[in-house]
């Protein structure tokens, strides 16, 4: 009497699982996307919608109606007194630099490398040249804060030492700059790997081409090699001024940005003003601006040079 | 006439010979001085963290001196220190099997299917490498105070996975791409599901692609400073900001300190040995595929 009901039951619950399979597999392509989506709408638009609230209320509060309307003030507390601009030049100031550095030197080393004669060389310099990646953006503070420091840093002594020049004050004489540098030892390796792989694969048949026709090194660089790279060159250094925009870990961990406000990057800025001052308003204003800043500077770019050829 | 044309040909070719010997010896001279500068630093933090306590910042600097592993000894014995390390260990592991579990079917599908408005769905997801971090982070922290997600291994989980997703996504939309459609239309052929053909088929042939994408995701998530500094403050600081704590103490103990850098770098160190042929195809956001 009882195996038939079981087996009724047996079925049904095959036949539910049969439709769920069937819905899974149907709708596949829309489960697949649904996390991404809902993760990245909380990790684009909530921060952005939010932090336009923030800037434009009195009070931080979650109670909407609560909410008191503040117009522009606080962007008017963050740009007409705060340190706003100048935060906005010292990044930008940082950003160019460093990327106009890390790209020409990441693009020299890259050509000097493919160029080596040996293999084994070869995957030496390839490997070795990437390891300051390793080296997270607060040990490299440390590491700053150890090998330059004026008293008791290395770098200070062996100028001293070795050469008739006396040794400058890396951190509050010429903070900027160092900064700048030391990005650019930390970063460089990105721009060469980029590099190195998008040189091997321009093919050789152009080179030789080039080389027939008795185009000059630099020459078949210029008029070939570039200009087949155009597309790596620029996404490699789209994406490495997203980052560097993203830049704090090191200055903070080094300067915390300063002496004074030197090397007060907008992210340190905006750190400060809320944590340390407390305006909430006027982080989410100054917060607000750098992040349309940002977005709109990169898609104007992908909008101007295109990623056909790119990615498709 | 025919003498003088031949003899500077000749000394042309002499001085080729030559000539490549001196592009060969420049090379290497500023090879290796980059590789110097590069070691330089690397070497010193070592050598630092490998002297004993008095001796850590002499000057002039010992050359020479007898390694001991003091430093990493009281390392060890520091809770604090040990508690940071196998909390980023451990939020950073998760964060990335979340990510690669978010991102990775959702890239088979754009890789795979007609998307509408297919570019800009990318830029949109490339968009959120680019909104600067303590943008983002000014709302979670208010948002986590209010949900007891603040100072969470679950809330600094959420904020790694949101890094490292467009990473993910285009990287592995990248890889797909070069994964001939093929193979799963015959797998769809005998009979295999959609999803059958997606994990059986498709994801061991895209499992270098994924790997060098887990390890870069994990080294971003790891090296991060600013999620821990605003969104922790005990039970879920990560070791970053353990480092960075230990930089802001008053008075700095050189050799611990350059212990506790050597300890975070050598882990991702030898990350980035391992994947480095695919280093460059996963930092170029897939884009530049090919070795």
């Amino acid at each position: 009497m009882s195996t038939p009901t079981q087996t009724q039951t047996d079925t049904t619950g095959e036949e539910g699982l049969d439709r769920v399979r069937t819905l899974w597999n149907q709708y596949l392509p829309y489960w697949f996307m649904a996390p991404m989506v809902v993760v990245m709408v909380a990790i684009t638009f909530f921060p952005g919608a939010y932090d336009l609230y923030l800037s434009l209320i009195e009070e931080p509060t979650v109670n909407v109606f609560a909410a008191e309307f503040a117009g522009l003030s606080n962007f008017e507390a963050a740009f007409a007194r705060g340190g706003a601009i100048h935060s906005f030049i010292i990044t930008i100031t940082v950003v160019v630099s460093a990327l106009a550095l890390e790209t020409a030197l990441g693009f020299v080393l890259a050509a000097l490398v493919a160029g080596v004669g040996t293999g084994r060389a070869k995957s030496f310099y390839r490997v070795l040249f990437i390891l300051p990646m390793a080296v997270a953006p607060v040990s490299l503070a440390t590491i700053g804060r150890i090998m330059l420091n004026s008293e008791v840093g290395i770098i200070p002594y062996l100028i001293e030492a070795w050469t008739p020049f006396a040794a400058p004050a890396f951190l509050s004489e010429m903070p900027l700059l160092t900064v700048i540098l030391l990005d650019t030892w930390n970063w460089t390796p990105f721009m060469f790997i980029i590099f190195y792989a998008g040189l091997s694969s321009v093919p050789d048949t152009l080179i030789e081409a080039a080389r027939v026709d008795g185009a000059p090194l630099w020459r078949r660089y210029l008029h070939v090699i570039i200009p087949y790279m155009k597309p790596v060159v620029f996404v490699a250094a789209l994406i490495r001024m997203i980052d560097l925009f993203r830049t704090f870990g090191v200055v903070y961990g080094l300067t915390q940005g300063g002496p004074g406000t030197a090397t007060q990057l907008v992210s340190i800025n905006i750190y400060e003003q809320m944590f340390i001052n407390n305006q909430v308003g006027v982080a989410a204003a100054i917060a607000i601006v750098y992040l349309v800043m940002v977005v709109a500077l990169a898609n104007i770019i992908i909008a101007k040079v295109g990623f056909n050829g790119v990615w498709d | 006439m025919a003498t003088t044309d031949s003899d500077p040909g000749s000394a042309q070719r002499l001085d080729k010979e030559t000539r490549e010997t001196l592009v060969s010896v420049a090379r290497h001279t500023i090879l290796l001085t980059w590789s110097f500068v590069i070691l330089f630093p690397l070497y010193w933090l070592a050598s630092m963290s490998l002297k004993p306590p008095g001796q850590a910042n002499t000057l002039p600097p010992d050359w020479v001196f007898l390694p001991t592993v003091y430093n990493y000894i009281t390392l060890i014995q520091s809770s604090e220190f040990v508690a940071a390390f196998t909390n980023s260990l451990f939020m950073v592991s998760v964060s990335v099997i979340l990510v690669l579990l978010i991102g990775v079917p959702a890239a088979y599908v754009l890789s795979r299917y007609d998307i509408p408005m297919e570019r800009d769905v990318l830029v949109w997801i490339l968009s959120s490498r680019m909104l600067p971090p303590i943008a983002v982070v000014l709302p979670f922290f208010l948002i986590f105070r209010e949900l007891n997600l603040f100072d969470s291994r679950i809330g600094m989980i959420l904020m790694y996975v949101s890094i490292n997703l467009s990473l993910v996504v285009w990287v592995m939309k990248a890889f797909f791409d070069g994964i001939p459609e093929t193979l799963e239309e015959a797998a769809r052929v005998d009979g295999a599901t959609r999803f059958q053909a997606f994990r059986k088929i498709v994801l061991p042939a895209a499992k270098p692609g994924i790997f060098s994408v887990a390890i870069i995701s994990f080294i971003f998530a790891w090296i991060e400073l600013l999620f821990g500094l605003v969104l922790t403050s005990f039970e879920a600081v990560p070791v970053t900001l353990f480092v960075y704590s230990f930089i802001g103490s008053r008075s700095i103990e050189w050799g611990m300190l350059a212990a506790a850098s050597t300890s975070m770098i050598l882990p991702v160190a030898i990350f980035l040995i391992v994947v480095n042929k695919y280093l460059a195809a996963g930092l170029s956001f897939g884009v530049v595929i090919k070795e």
